[in-house]
C-alpha cells in the first residue's frame, strides 16, 4: 500500500468552489424543514438555471401543449427532484463527467448511478420507522459517490487486480480495496470534497458513512441507511459505476431504522426505474 | 448483434432456434408480473413470466415455427449485492423465475452464468448464435 491520501486531499483543495446558487440550493435542500418556494427564489436569480428549468419543463417528457414561460409555474411541475438534479448536473459537471477510468467505468455512469441512488433513497425513506425527509434523502443520494471521481485517476489500472482480490476473498469489498491501495476510500474522498465545498450536514456525514451506516452519527443514521439501500438498489438495477458494481456489503442493521418487505424492493425498483427514465428524458431534451 | 448492458440483478435470456436460425433476447428485471399487471401489458419483457412468452411469440412471428422445445436457451445475470441475510435477493428470484418459465416450455438452459456479485453485459451474435459476456475489470468470456 502506498498512502496517497495527502496527495488526494491536495487535489481536492484545488477544485473550484460551487456556484453561489448551487451552494444556496444545497443549503436549503439539505434542511429537514424546507419549502419548494425557497428554492424558487434562488433559481429566479440565476439566469442560466432558469433557462435550464424552462427547457426541461417544455421538453417532450412533460408533454405540455402550451409553452411554460414563468419560472415558479415551471418549478411547480418539475418539483424539487428535477430542480436539484438540474442545478447539480450543471454545478458539479466536472465531477459527473468523469470517465471513471480507475473503475473501468464510462462517462455518464456516475450521474446515472447517483440519480438512481437518489430516487431509491427517497423511496426507501418512505419506509423509515421514524419520519424521514425524502427530499433530503434524494439530495444526499445525488452527491453520495462524488469521491469516486476524485480517486478514479489514482486507481487507474487497478480494477483487474481488485476484482481478483475480491474473487479470492482477500478483501471484503471495493471500498476496503480502495483504502488498501490509496490509504483513502471514495467515501472519505467525497467527505473531504464536502468539507472543501463547505456543504452543510447531513451531506458530509452521509457521503462519509454510506458504506458503513452503523458508524454514522445517530442523528443521521436513518438517512445514511436510506442512501446506503438506494445505492444497493441502483447497482442491482444495472446502474453501477464500473468494476465496483455489486461489490459492496449490505449492512443488514438497516432493519433497525427501515421496514422493508420483500415485495417492497421490487416495487421500489420498478418505480425508480420509471422516474429515472422521465428525468433523463426531460434533461436530455 | 443484440446486446444488453449491465444486468445487475436482472437476467438476460437468449433463445436460439437452430432450425430457423432465429435468435432472440429478453432482459428481465423482476420475476412476476402480478406486482403490476398494467406495466406488464406495456412492457412484458420487464417480468420473467410475461417476458419469455412474449419473446417466444415474437420469434414465432419471425418464422420460428415448431415446438419451443427445439430452442436452445442461455441465461446470464441475476447477481446480488453482498447480503448475508439474503433479503436483497431479487437476482436469485429472477433466476428461479426464468428457469421455471423455461421448464414450462420444456426448455432447460444449455448454458448459464448467473448469481454472484458481478454486473454482466451480454451479447449474442445473430449470425452464428455466439454469446459473449463482459464485466468491467475482467477479460470478456464465452457462454
Amino acid at each position: 500500500m502506498e498512502d496517497r491520501s495527502s496527495e488526494i486531499v491536495r487535489d481536492i483543495s484545488q477544485i473550484k468552489p460551487l456556484s453561489p446558487s448551487a451552494a444556496s440550493l444545497l443549503d436549503i435542500a439539505s434542511k429537514e424543514e424546507h419549502d419548494l418556494m425557497d428554492l424558487v427564489q434562488i433559481v429566479k436569480h440565476d439566469a442560466s438555471l432558469t433557462a435550464q428549468v424552462l427547457k426541461v419543463v417544455n421538453s417532450a417528457a412533460y408533454g405540455f401543449d402550451k409553452e411554460i414561460t414563468a419560472i415558479d409555474r415551471a418549478i411547480s411541475f418539475t418539483g424539487e427532484d428535477a430542480l436539484v438534479s438540474l442545478a447539480m448536473s450543471e454545478a458539479a459537471a466536472m465531477i459527473y463527467e468523469s470517465d471513471l477510468a480507475g473503475y473501468s467505468g464510462q462517462k455518464g455512469d456516475l450521474w446515472d448511478h447517483n440519480l438512481l441512488t437518489a430516487l431509491g433513497a427517497k423511496k426507501v425513506a418512505e419506509h423509515a420507522k421514524s419520519p424521514l425527509n425524502g427530499d433530503v434523502a434524494f439530495t444526499c443520494g445525488l452527491l453520495h459517490d462524488f469521491g469516486k471521481a476524485i480517486i478514479s485517476g489514482f486507481l487507474e489500472n487497478t480494477a483487474d487486480k481488485v476484482i481478483k482480490a475480491l474473487d479470492s476473498g482477500k478483501v471484503a469489498d471495493y471500498a476496503t480495496a480502495e483504502e488498501k491501495i490509496l490509504g483513502m476510500d471514495h467515501c472519505r474522498a467525497g467527505f473531504e470534497l464536502a468539507k472543501h465545498w463547505q456543504l452543510p450536514e447531513p451531506l458530509p456525514s452521509v457521503i462519509r458513512y454510506h458504506h458503513e451506516p452503523h458508524a454514522a452519527p445517530e442523528e443521521y443514521r436513518a438517512l445514511v441507511y436510506a442512501v446506503h439501500l438506494g445505492d444497493m438498489l441502483a447497482m442491482m438495477s444495472g446502474k453501477g459505476t464500473g468494476a465496483d458494481a455489486m461489490r459492496y456489503v449490505l449492512d443488514n442493521r438497516y432493519s433497525d431504522y427501515i421496514d422493508l418487505a420483500e415485495n417492497d424492493l421490487a416495487l421500489i425498483m420498478m418505480d425508480i426505474d420509471s422516474q429515472f427514465m422521465k428525468i433523463k428524458e426531460s434533461m436530455e431534451g | 448483434m443484440v446486446k444488453t448492458f449491465a444486468l445487475g440483478s436482472c437476467v438476460g435470456v437468449i433463445l436460439i432456434h437452430p432450425k430457423s436460425r432465429v435468435v432472440g433476447m429478453v432482459h428481465v428485471a423482476l420475476p412476476e408480473s402480478s406486482i403490476n399487471p398494467d406495466k406488464a401489458k406495456v412492457k412484458p419483457g420487464y417480468f420473467a413470466d410475461t417476458g419469455i412468452p412474449a419473446l417466444i411469440q415474437q420469434m414465432k412471428g419471425l418464422g420460428c415455427t415448431g415446438s419451443p422445445k427445439e430452442m436452445v436457451a442461455k441465461i446470464a445475470g441475476g447477481a446480488n449485492v453482498m447480503d448475508s441475510n439474503n433479503v436483497f435477493n431479487i437476482g436469485k428470484r429472477n433466476i428461479l423465475a426464468v428457469k421455471k418459465i423455461l421448464w414450462g416450455y420444456g426448455v432447460s438452459p444449455r448454458a448459464e452464468d448467473v448469481a454472484g456479485s458481478i454486473s454482466r453485459t451480454l451479447t449474442v451474435n445473430g449470425k452464428n448464435g455466439r454469446v459473449l459476456l463482459a464485466s468491467p475489470g475482467k477479460p470478456d468470456w464465452r457462454l
